[in-house]
C-alpha cells in the first residue's frame, strides 16, 4: 500500500463545463478510488478554493471555522442524498400539481470526539433538531491502539440512519472502532454514512473494503500518509485549528 | 410642470438646460458679478455635454447631470445621476437651438410668453432663488436677454411641432400634449409586449444553453422543493428550507466565479496546489423576492457587498417597472455579480435587472442569475437576449407562474 501512495495526486483544470479547458485554472484534485461505496464530492473550483483556505497554515481560526463549516454543509447535503425518500404528490400554493418526495426514516448524528464535534454545526444547519450522539476514542498509551473511552448514543439508534462524523481520516482506526460500537448497538452497516473532509487513500480503501455496505462521503482523498501517519498534505490537527489554536 | 403633473406617471424627469451652463473663468466671473456677462446666448451653454447626456438617456444608459451653482457661476463637483426615466421633459430658453438636440427630441414644444410676464417672473426667480439684486437683473435684461430673445429664442419657432400661446393658462394645449405623450407611451408598451412575445417564440425553438445550470434532481433537492411547495408547510419551516436550498444555489453559482492557482503550506509544512478566488464577488437582490435569498448569501459570503433593485410588474400593462435602485459603487470592476431572485416567470424583471447591470458597466459574462424556480420560456428569452450571462436555477416550471415564494417567506 505504501508504494501506491507515492503516486502523486492528480492535477487538472477545474471549472464549469461551458468554460474552455485552456481557461480553467489548474489545481491538485482528489485521488480517485474504485470503491462503489466511496463518494468524493465533485472537485469544483469552489470546493478546491475552500479546501485551499483551510489547508493554509496562515488562515486564522475564525476563517478556518467558517470555511470548514461551508465544506461540511456540502458534505452533509451530499450525505443526506443517500437517505431514502418516498414519492409524494402535492398541490402547490398556485394550484399546480407537483410530484415530489418525502424524507423517509429517522436520522441521527454521531460525532467522534473531539474533531467530529466540529462538524455538528454544519449538520444542524441542514437538519434542525437532529439528535447527536458522541463517541470518545483515544489512543491507548500501552498498546498504541485506539480505545473506546466514552459513548452516549440515542436509545433507539438501532432504528435510525446514522451520520458518523469525523473530519480527518488517516489510518481509520477511530472510525473502524466507532463503526464496531454502532454495530454492537444494532445499527445495520448499510444505515451508516461516514462523513469526512479529508481521507488518506490507504485508510479509505481499507475501510471501504472492510465495510462494503457502509457509505463514505468525503470532500477529498489526499496524497497519502507520512511516517507519523499524518495525512499529506493534510491541514494539520483539525481539532486544534478549530477549537484552540 | 403642468404637463408633468397631468401625466401622473412615475419616472417623468425634468431636465433643465440651466444645468448645462459652462463654468466661468475668473474674468468672466467678474463680468457676471457686474452683470456684464451674457447668459442668454448659445455660447453660455455646454451643448456638447448636453448632446452626450441626452444620447445616453435615450439609449437607456445611466447619465450624470451636472449641478450648476447660480450664486458661484460654477459647475459643482458633484453630479445628479439620472437613470432610465420614461419621459424626459427637457426645458430651457434655448432648448431647441442646437440642431443635434432637436434631432433627439420626440416632441418639440415652443411655449409663448408675454415679455412683460417674462421679466416679472425673472425678477422674482433671480432674487429669490439665485441671490441677485433687482438693478442687476434689469441691466442684464436689456443688455442680453431681450436681444437674445429676438436673435435666438424666437428663431426656435421654426423647428417646433407645437406652439403654445399663453403658456401655463392654456389648458387645452396642455391637455393635447399630455394625450399625445400618453398615446406614444401606450404604443411603446404594446411594442415591448410584442417584442417579448416574439422573443419567446424564437427562444421556444432552442434548447437551454450550457451556461444555464439546472440543479440535478437529487432526493434532498426534490424533497426540499416538495416541502416548499406544500401549502400546509409552516412559515418557519418554509424559511428554514428556502435558506437551505438557496445556500446550495449560491454555492453552485460561486463555481462560476474566477479562481487563480495558488500554492499554500499546511501547518506541517506540506505544500498544496490549490485555488484562490480572484477578485470581488458581489450580489444584487431584485426586490422584494431577492431579499429571501440574502440569509443564504450571508451564510456563504458573510460580508458580501449587496446592491438592490426594486422591480414591480405593472398590473395593467404587465410590464416590469424599475422603482428603486441602489447599485454598489465599483460594480463594474467586480469579478462576478450574482443577481438574486427566487422566482422568475416570463423573464421581464430579470431582463430589466440584467439590463440595469449592463448599463452600470458590468460585463455580461460576469453576471450570474440565481433563482429557485424559473419558467423555461423565460430562461430562453433571457439567454437569447444576453447569451453570455450564466444562470443557476433550482427547478424548471413550464407555465408562467405568479410569484408566490416571497409571500410565503415573509408571511404577507
Amino acid at each position: 500500500m505504501a508504494s501506491k501512495e507515492q503516486i502523486p495526486s492528480p492535477a487538472q483544470g477545474v471549472g464549469p463545463i461551458y468554460r474552455p479547458d485552456g481557461e480553467k485554472p489548474t489545481a491538485t484534485v482528489s485521488k480517485e478510488v474504485s470503491y462503489d461505496n466511496v463518494h468524493v464530492l465533485p472537485q469544483t473550483p469552489q470546493l478546491i478554493a475552500l479546501l485551499t483556505m483551510i489547508r493554509d497554515g496562515r488562515t486564522a481560526r475564525a476563517d478556518f471555522i467558517f470555511y470548514s463549516n461551508r465544506i461540511i454543509r456540502l458534505l452533509v447535503e451530499e450525505g443526506l442524498n443517500h437517505l431514502p425518500v418516498v414519492e409524494q404528490s402535492i398541490q402547490t400554493p398556485v394550484g399546480r400539481d407537483y410530484l415530489g418526495v418525502k424524507f423517509e426514516g429517522k436520522i441521527c448524528g454521531v460525532s467522534i470526539m473531539r474533531a467530529g464535534e466540529a462538524m455538528e454545526q454544519g449538520l444542524r444547519d441542514c437538519c434542525r433538531s437532529v439528535r447527536i450522539g458522541k463517541i470518545l476514542i483515544q489512543r491507548d498509551e500501552e498498546t498504541c491502539m485506539p480505545k473506546l473511552f466514552y459513548d452516549k448514543l440515542p436509545a433507539d439508534i438501532a432504528d435510525r440512519w446514522v451520520l458518523l462524523l469525523d473530519p480527518m481520516f488517516a489510518t481509520g482506526g477511530s472510525a473502524t472502532l466507532a463503526v464496531e460500537v454502532l454495530k454492537e448497538r444494532g445499527v445495520p452497516e448499510h444505515r451508516i454514512l461516514f462523513l469526512n473532509l479529508i481521507a488518506s487513500p490507504s485508510g479509505v480503501a481499507e475501510f471501504a473494503g472492510k465495510y462494503p455496505k457502509l457509505r463514505v462521503v468525503t470532500a477529498f482523498i489526499d496524497q497519502g500518509l507520512d511516517e507519523k501517519k499524518y495525512i499529506v498534505p493534510g491541514l494539520g490537527d483539525f481539532g486544534d485549528r478549530y477549537y484552540t489554536l | 410642470m403642468e404637463i408633468v403633473k397631468s401625466l401622473n406617471l412615475p419616472w417623468v424627469v425634468i431636465l433643465s438646460l440651466d444645468s448645462f451652463y459652462k463654468s466661468l473663468s475668473p474674468e468672466e466671473h467678474r463680468q457676471a458679478h457686474a452683470n456684464q456677462y451674457d447668459f442668454d446666448c448659445p455660447d453660455a451653454f455646454d451643448f456638447d455635454v448636453l448632446v452626450d447626456t441626452l444620447k445616453d438617456l435615450k439609449k437607456g444608459k445611466k447619465a450624470h447631470i451636472p449641478v450648476y451653482s447660480f450664486a458661484e457661476h460654477q459647475r459643482q463637483p458633484q453630479t445628479t445621476t439620472l437613470y432610465s426615466p420614461r419621459v424626459i421633459v427637457f426645458d430651457g430658453i434655448l432648448a431647441l437651438h442646437d440642431p443635434r438636440i432637436v434631432d433627439l427630441l420626440d416632441v418639440k414644444i415652443f411655449v409663448e410668453a408675454d415679455m412683460d410676464v417674462c421679466l416679472g417672473r425673472r425678477i422674482l426667480r433671480d432674487v429669490r432663488d439665485r441671490g441677485r439684486d433687482i438693478e442687476g437683473i434689469i441691466k442684464q435684461w436689456f443688455a442680453f436677454v431681450k436681444p437674445s430673445y429676438t436673435k435666438y429664442v424666437d428663431a426656435q419657432r421654426q423647428v417646433s411641432d407645437i406652439i403654445i400661446p399663453r403658456g401655463i393658462e392654456n389648458l387645452t394645449a396642455i391637455d393635447m400634449v399630455v394625450k399625445h405623450i400618453q398615446r406614444k407611451l401606450q404604443e411603446k408598451s404594446e411594442q415591448h409586449t410584442e417584442a417579448l412575445r416574439n422573443l419567446g417564440l424564437i427562444a421556444a425553438k432552442v434548447e437551454l444553453p450550457p451556461n444555464v445550470h439546472v440543479m440535478p434532481s437529487t432526493p434532498q433537492f426534490v424533497g426540499m422543493n416538495t416541502i416548499l411547495q406544500t401549502p400546509e408547510t409552516q412559515q418557519d419551516d418554509f424559511v428554514f428550507y428556502l435558506d437551505r436550498l438557496a445556500s446550495i444555489l449560491i454555492e453552485k453559482a460561486l463555481d462560476m466565479s474566477p479562481y487563480a492557482p495558488t500554492i499554500v503550506e499546511t501547518p506541517q509544512g506540506n505544500k498544496y496546489q490549490g485555488l484562490h478566488p480572484n477578485g470581488i464577488v458581489s450580489a444584487v437582490a431584485i426586490l422584494r423576492g431577492g431579499s429571501c435569498m440574502e440569509t443564504a448569501l450571508k451564510r456563504t459570503i458573510p460580508d458580501c457587498i449587496t446592491g438592490r433593485l426594486l422591480i414591480q410588474t405593472n398590473e395593467t400593462s404587465q410590464e416590469p417597472e424599475l422603482h428603486y435602485l441602489k447599485i454598489q459603487p465599483g460594480i463594474e470592476g467586480h469579478s462576478m455579480v450574482m443577481l438574486l431572485d427566487p422566482q422568475m416567470a416570463s423573464g421581464g424583471a430579470a431582463l430589466m435587472a440584467v439590463r440595469v447591470l449592463v448599463d452600470h458597466g458590468v460585463q455580461e459574462d460576469r453576471i450570474v442569475f440565481v433563482t429557485c424556480a424559473a419558467g423555461e420560456t423565460g430562461l430562453k428569452r433571457l439567454t437569447a437576449v444576453y447569451p453570455k450571462i450564466k444562470v443557476v436555477v433550482g427547478r424548471i416550471e413550464n407555465e408562467a407562474e405568479a410569484r408566490w415564494m416571497e409571500k410565503r417567506y415573509f408571511g404577507c
